[in-house]
């Protein structure tokens, strides 16, 4: 057996009689399994809750009394966000987002009730799943465990004794490594397991779910040749403990505070408010197709009733109220995707300032890596309201084409002062079953593997870094004598 | 000092200068051990006797002269010289979870060798250590039976030179006896022996040269024999060290 393995096994029987490092492994280890199986239960309680919510809300909308079109479009429709499979493993930002938008005519809604806003302050610092186990708690029982790998024998006085025996400092050092790489292993089980039941029994796909062990993994072998290499250079164990808790408090907990506010201070957001007041304000530009002497719908009947070669909206072959508010929705729409196309461009940009500072903390490169696998980052939450907003527009307009199709404009026009009329423009409720039922289709694993290319690069210049640094660090293992 | 056998010698030192923080710690030092010889290095605090072994060990540059260490220069390859040669430090440090066995099957392991529990209940035999005591974690050792450890792993490498630093200190008289004895023993088997030690009597008694050890030099060498006058040596020793 060689020297470093032999130096592995023996770190090994050392932490196994070690009460520290058992508590401090078994710990994380019941901390990964309950994390494992509350954050399973939880998503798929969610997710239930979610299918249930639109099934009733399908229901409702299919269940409406024969109404005007337009009444329907009032009426509006209550669309839910699917969670990923892999959501369990990592929730994202599906506590903060907010996972159900109300779909109505002439409106943008945002999306309500994230967990967040729901729950405590507490639910702001990490809830307990796998990711944040592995992201938050692991390296800091990593660092409990391993500080001591080379400084405590220095300090004892078998370091002497061990290059003495014949092990070279590569050796020694690549062992101690190995041997704390071996707890980390331990650690990514529960994890593991967690994402081979998501495979069977939730239908994640084997790519984004090997992959996410491959990124958790690779962040756990930086911080395992961080602890040896620190460990090799630190004079004394308490200063090793000392320089790695610091390391572990910024990588971890500041920094990824800090990104997020940089990314605000260097490209400000604007408020909901603000978009909001905006777009009203474009609106009234436009104009209103309630507003029947409104100049640029003045404009739009004229053009109408020149390509249908008629003098009066009554003579067209349908109800002009109808196609009128299909070309309300139509400009409304426009303008709002303008603003989302705006916002959608802002987040990335601030995505990209956050993502960034991967290179000064993995744990943000691994966390980006691990919301873009699991679906649950902002890239999804923004394709839920592309898909959400481009359901909406086309529920309105199948409504809105109704009205010109299925009620005589004579009969809209009169509704409300002939009650024959009021209910014939009633339609037939089967109509409401001709819309379909909104699907929410999430990134393909090839689109979330392109999208975690940046990070994934960016904990693989880790991985490089830090094998470098535990490199360097051999020549302190002797040097410090 | 040397002799025209010197380079035949498991230990060779020739011109050795070291200096470790700015200061001169070895200066010109020059020695050698022959196989079966024992060659205690005696001198005050600071004189350079733990540096001399730890040079020896390759854990230090030289800046000049040359060192063997049984063919091996340390300088060029330290961990081949490490292989030949059996260190006991002043203060054994043992993996205090593992118990004696554990101890030596590990640090063994790493320079290559598989000694049998008989051997190592052999060679912990020789060492002195109690039978019921080798199942014990060495966290509950006294200093002494962590030495005894170090012994029996010095016995068990079967190497040609082994460096001892300091190692009857913190020794009772009957612990310190029994060492010397275990001394002659490695003597016996033809093993080239450096000790560096205070104790001028255990020297005495199984070493076979003495050097006086001064900034880094040699001061005086002296064969030990039965008409050794000890007391006019520790006048001299404590001119040495003062000195």
């Amino acid at each position: 057996m060689s020297s470093l393995r032999l130096v592995a096994r023996n770190e090994w029987q050392l932490m196994r009689r070690s009460r520290v490092a058992q508590i401090a492994i078994a710990l994380l280890l019941v901390l990964a399994g309950i994390a494992a199986i509350t954050s399973i239960a939880h998503r798929n309680a969610n997710d239930d809750l979610r299918a249930r919510f639109q099934a009733q809300a399908n229901s409702e909308f299919d269940g409406q009394p024969a109404r005007h079109p337009h009444r329907m479009v009032h009426y509006g429709h209550f669309v839910f966000r699917p969670l990923p499979p892999l959501a369990a493993f990592d929730p994202g930002v599906d506590a903060f987002t907010g996972s159900t938008i109300f779909l109505e005519g002439h409106r943008q809604n945002s999306a309500n009730f994230g967990d967040v806003r729901q729950s405590s302050l507490l639910a702001r610092f990490g809830q307990l799943t796998p990711a944040f186990v592995l992201q938050a708690l692991a390296p800091l029982v990593l660092i409990f465990v391993g500080f001591g790998l080379i400084a405590r024998e220095r300090e004892a006085g078998t370091l002497r004794l061990l290059t003495a025996s014949g092990a070279s400092p590569g050796a020694i050092l690549g062992g101690k490594a190995l041997a704390l790489s071996g707890v980390a292993a331990l650690m990514l089980i529960p994890a593991g397991l967690a994402l081979l039941w998501m495979m069977a029994a939730e239908g994640a796909g084997a790519v984004a779910a090997g992959s996410l062990l491959l990124g958790y993994a690779t962040y756990l072998a930086v911080w395992v040749a961080a602890i040896a290499g620190v460990s090799a250079i630190a004079s004394t164990p308490r200063a090793a403990l000392i320089a790695l808790l610091a390391m572990w408090a910024v990588a971890t907990v500041l920094l990824p505070r800090v990104a997020p506010e940089a990314a605000l201070s260097v490209d400000p957001l604007t408020t909901k408010l603000e978009t909001d007041i905006a777009i009203q304000r474009e609106l009234r530009e436009i104009g209103d197709s309630h507003d029947p002497d409104d100049p640029h719908f003045e404009e739009f009947k004229t053009s109408v009733l020149q390509e249908y070669g008629v003098d009066r909206i009554e003579d067209l072959p349908f109800n002009y109220n109808g196609l009128l508010a299909m070309e309300g929705e139509t400009l409304t729409s426009s303008l709002f995707d303008q603003y989302a196309a705006r916002e959608t461009a802002q987040e990335k940009r601030h995505a990209a300032i956050v993502t960034s500072f991967g290179v000064i903390s993995p744990t943000i490169a691994l966390n980006r890596l691990s919301i873009t696998l699991a679906g649950t980052g902002m890239d999804g939450h923004r394709r839920f309201l592309e898909q959400a907003e481009a359901y909406r527009f086309a529920i309105v307009q199948q409504l809105n084409q109704l009205q010109a199709e299925a009620v005589t404009f004579a009969d809209d026009s009169t509704r409300n002062s002939d009650p024959v009329a009021g209910r014939r423009v009633r339609i037939d409720p089967e109509h409401w079953h001709e819309v379909p039922d909104f699907t929410y289709r999430g990134a393909t694993t090839g689109e979330r593997l392109q999208a975690a290319a940046a990070p994934a690069l960016i904990l693989l210049f880790w991985l490089l870094v830090a094998g470098l640094f535990l490199r360097e660090a051999r020549n302190y293992v002797l040097g410090a004598h | 000092m040397s002799d025209s056998s010197a380079s035949q010698a498991p230990i060779r030192i020739d011109g050795l200068s070291l200096s470790r923080s700015g200061r001169t710690v070895l200066s010109n030092l020059s020695l050698s051990v022959e196989a079966g010889q024992a060659y205690a290095l005696l001198g005050g605090n600071g004189a350079g006797k733990s540096t001399t072994i730890a040079a020896l060990l390759g854990l230090l540059p030289a800046e000049g002269g040359v060192m063997e260490v049984a063919g091996i220069d340390p300088v060029e390859a330290p961990e081949a010289a490490r292989r030949v040669i059996g260190y006991l430090p002043e203060n054994v440090a043992l993996y205090e979870q593992l118990d004696a066995y554990e101890n030596i099957a590990y640090f063994l392991a790493l320079g290559g060798a598989r000694p049998s529990r008989a051997a190592i209940d052999e060679a912990l035999d020789a060492a002195g250590l109690e039978a019921d005591a080798r199942r014990l974690r060495t966290a509950d050792y006294s200093k002494g039976m962590r030495q005894k450890v170090a012994i029996a792993m010095a016995l068990l490498r079967d190497v040609p030179v082994l460096l001892l630093d300091e190692p009857t200190s913190g020794l009772d008289p009957r612990a310190t006896a029994d060492f010397n004895a275990l001394v002659r023993q490695l003597k016996a088997r033809g093993t080239a022996i450096l000790m560096v030690t205070h104790d001028l009597l255990g020297a005495a008694d199984c070493a076979d040269l003495i050097g006086f050890l001064a900034k880094g030099r040699i001061v005086e060498e002296v064969a030990t024999g039965p008409n050794l006058d000890v007391m006019a040596l520790h006048h001299r020793y404590g001119e040495a060290a003062a000195a």
